[in-house]
């Protein structure tokens, strides 16, 4: 009877002890894992990234032109089947279509379906050779034992919609990551110095923030991003672009920043560092920042998407990453044709996976701003 | 009303120079872009069979002023843009300002008209949700706006054209039927307009909605529970009452205020959705100026009015506050 009430009260006292010498961190996972909707977003987000990072090898064929189907253009998504009228296969198989131009067709292309000849669905096959963390691999998870298959269909050149779907995410994964690092150290810099300082220097780089935010990005970073050259390669477009996306979005970052340093640097620790004679860098430094690293956190995680969807933007009306280079924005660029529309529909499949990359990240932002507030339960 | 108007004029000085700052910004980066248009007006020359040596660029130069340094280069840029007046395209040859006028008009209504849609959804709806206990309620407003959030309007356009392509055979694009494009105003025209807006409104406002939700609901729910709406509760006042004079109030102003970073946000969408339903306005004019002919002078021009209309907006807000809202009244009066 004793032992079990002393047992409780030692559990409880050792969750107290847990919960007041927990870090930051730890609290704020803690309050996390409550959140469903949070919960699930971050396991979608982490198969989407993984999924974004081992692409080459995930994909059976390569997203360039290289990795072409020249037999099967605007082909439709073959869906691997078990079982037709000739009879059940323990291995998923799809059939062989060839296309054909002659006097009968009237010269036009037509592609035909040939049920009789299945291709059946291998895994680890060879196939094109890429390179993935500095290695080159010729493996990929599945493929056809002849030919090849199409999960998502193929686009007009006959590229794998499939392997350039998830090849898209990666890209994405790496525009939005630099974008926000840029957009991050130019809040960090511009609202640190004009939160610290406050008085006039405050006065006037609010002044430049504010008109800044004013002018509306995206026609004004347009404008930029069209006048680059053709002559520039595919890396260096794509560095370029990163960069515009930082300049989108650093203001308002600035200002979240600008406000919560106007708030802290009254503190008396603040007080308690200057006295000590530490210099303002050191002080904005160790004292400050950390003060809202989780804060900065959160806004990054929630600006992430943001930065995904004006790049897919920028690259849907032509001014954004160009060919080469897989990404959603390069990949719709054409759907909007009547004939697409009508007949290709499947080039709108990878909608699907960004939709879900930009739900998962905003149900995780969400979360996050909710667990990295220390008031959040006590306000409900 | 001495305060009053001097608190316009301040206002109005703070939005003039807001403008004169920008212009500087989209000045210099139109000006940091290669070339110009002397190199891009001879080029075109060029590509019409004439011969064209480094003198002729020159002169061409020394016709539009190009030559000049580039402060007074911008000071006579910025005099003119305020008058309305932003010489000739580039490119096409054209007047700015003709090439513009009516189209531009057009596009701040589509987007006004969004944001004004916006407002009229999200106002009652977020006071609702702010309100109600009801959790499906809840729940399904949060996806509502977790979708606006996630499906940006130009994948939402490109949606509904995919449907409406399947569907109807019919991509519900352009402003005008082909009988109106080139028409003259007459209530035909309008009525032909209109059946065709309402797409461009729903689509540039979609998430402008969802956005506008999320802050009325976050703005509601803050003062809801303060002490003077309880107070109003005990004094007997409830229901639709309570909240349209206490909470409700308090909780627009901030909205107003933010009114003209709305608009700056639909404008971020405007070309892009304009592009996808093949709207004749200067959103697709903006693009056709950028993407294919690398018109600095046009590409200025539109981004300077746009800016121009949102600062504008950011004045009337600040006056209709001033003259609507009593504590921003007393602390302009002193």
């Amino acid at each position: 009877m004793t032992d079990a009430s002393t047992g409780t009260g030692n559990v409880d006292q050792k969750l107290k002890e847990a919960y007041f010498t927990a870090s930051q961190g730890q609290l704020i996972w803690a309050r996390f894992k409550k959140q469903k909707a949070a919960m699930v977003g971050a396991w979608v987000l982490i198969f989407l990234i993984l999924s974004g990072l081992f692409a080459p090898f995930l994909t059976p064929y390569d997203p360039t032109i290289s990795g072409r189907d020249k037999d099967y253009l605007n082909g439709a998504p073959q869906i691997p089947k078990f079982w037709d009228e000739n009879g059940f296969s323990a291995r998923p198989f799809i059939y062989t279509t060839t296309r054909e131009r002659s006097i009968k067709t009237n010269f036009r292309w037509v592609s035909k379906t040939d049920r009789e000849a299945r291709r059946y669905v291998v895994m680890f096959p060879k196939g094109d050779p890429y390179k993935m963390f500095g290695m080159s691999f010729d493996r990929h998870l599945f493929g056809a034992d002849v030919g090849y298959i199409h999960l998502f269909g193929t686009d007009s050149t006959g590229k794998d919609i499939f392997s350039r779907t998830f090849h898209a995410i990666n890209t994405s994964m790496a525009v939005g990551t630099i974008g926000v690092l840029i957009a991050f150290v130019l809040a960090l810099l511009i609202g640190g110095i004009s939160g610290y300082f406050g008085g006039w220097i405050d006065s006037v780089l609010q002044m430049i923030t504010d008109t800044v935010r004013t002018v509306p990005a995206i026609p004004l970073f347009m404008a930029l991003a069209a006048f680059i050259p053709d002559t520039w390669s595919a890396e260096e477009r794509f560095f370029f672009i990163s960069i515009i996306l930082g300049f989108i979005g650093w203001p308002t970052l600035a200002r979240r920043v600008r406000t919560h340093l106007l708030t802290e640097r009254n503190q008396e620790y603040v007080l308690a560092a200057q006295l000590c004679g530490a210099s303002p860098p050191h002080i904005i430094r160790k004292h400050l920042l950390p003060s809202f690293t989780s804060y900065i956190i959160v806004d990054l995680v929630i600006s992430f998407p943001y930065m995904v969807l004006s790049e897919t933007a920028l690259s849907f009306i032509g001014l954004g990453l160009k060919d080469p280079v897989n990404s959603l924005g390069v990949m719709l660029q054409n759907v909007t044709s009547a004939d697409v529309l009508l007949n290709y529909q499947w080039y709108f499949i990878p909608v699907i996976f960004f939709i879900t990359l930009v739900l998962a990240f905003v149900f995780v932002g969400d979360g996050l701003r909710d667990a990295a507030d220390p008031y959040a339960d006590t306000k409900k | 009303m001495l305060h009053f108007a001097r608190f316009v004029a301040v206002r109005a000085g703070l939005a003039v120079m807001t403008l004169v700052l920008v212009s500087f910004i989209v000045f210099s980066l139109m000006e940091l872009v290669p070339g110009d248009c002397a190199e891009r007006y001879v080029a075109f020359k060029n590509s019409q069979g004439s011969v064209i040596t480094p003198e002729d660029i020159q002169i061409e130069r020394v016709r539009l002023g190009l030559d000049k340094p580039y402060i007074q280069r911008w000071g006579s840029w910025i005099i003119n843009a305020f008058r309305g007046e932003f010489g000739d395209s580039c490119i096409l040859r054209l007047n700015i300002s003709q090439l513009l006028g009516q189209k531009f008009w057009l596009s701040l209504g589509l987007c006004l008209s969004a944001l004004i849609l916006a407002y009229i959804i999200a106002i009652p709806v977020g006071i609702i949700a702010a309100t109600s206990k009801n959790a499906t309620l809840n729940n399904s407003l949060r996806l509502v706006s977790y979708l606006g959030l996630a499906l940006p309007n130009f994948l939402l356009a490109l949606m509904i054209m995919l449907f409406s392509t399947v569907m109807y055979g019919d991509s519900l694009t352009g402003l005008f039927s082909k009988e109106f494009r080139d028409a003259a105003w007459s209530w035909a025209r309008v009525w032909d307009f209109l059946g065709h807006a309402w797409l461009p409104v729903f689509i540039l406002g979609w998430s402008a909605t969802a956005f506008a939700i999320q802050t009325v609901r976050a703005l509601m729910s803050d003062e809801v529970g303060k002490l003077y709406v309880t107070a109003a509760a005990a004094r007997g006042v409830s229901g639709r009452q309570l909240l349209w004079r206490y909470p409700a109030r308090h909780a627009l102003g901030p909205i107003i205020n933010s009114l003209g970073f709305d608009l700056n946000r639909i404008f971020n969408e405007l070309p892009i959705v304009a592009l996808i339903l093949t709207l004749t306005e200067a959103g697709s004019l903006l693009i056709e100026s950028l993407a294919r002919s690398n018109d600095q002078q046009l590409a200025g021009a539109i981004i300077f009015m746009l800016t121009a209309s949102i600062v504008g907006l950011n004045f009337i807000t600040d006056v209709i506050l001033a003259i609507t809202d009593p504590r921003v009244r007393r602390s302009i009066m002193g």
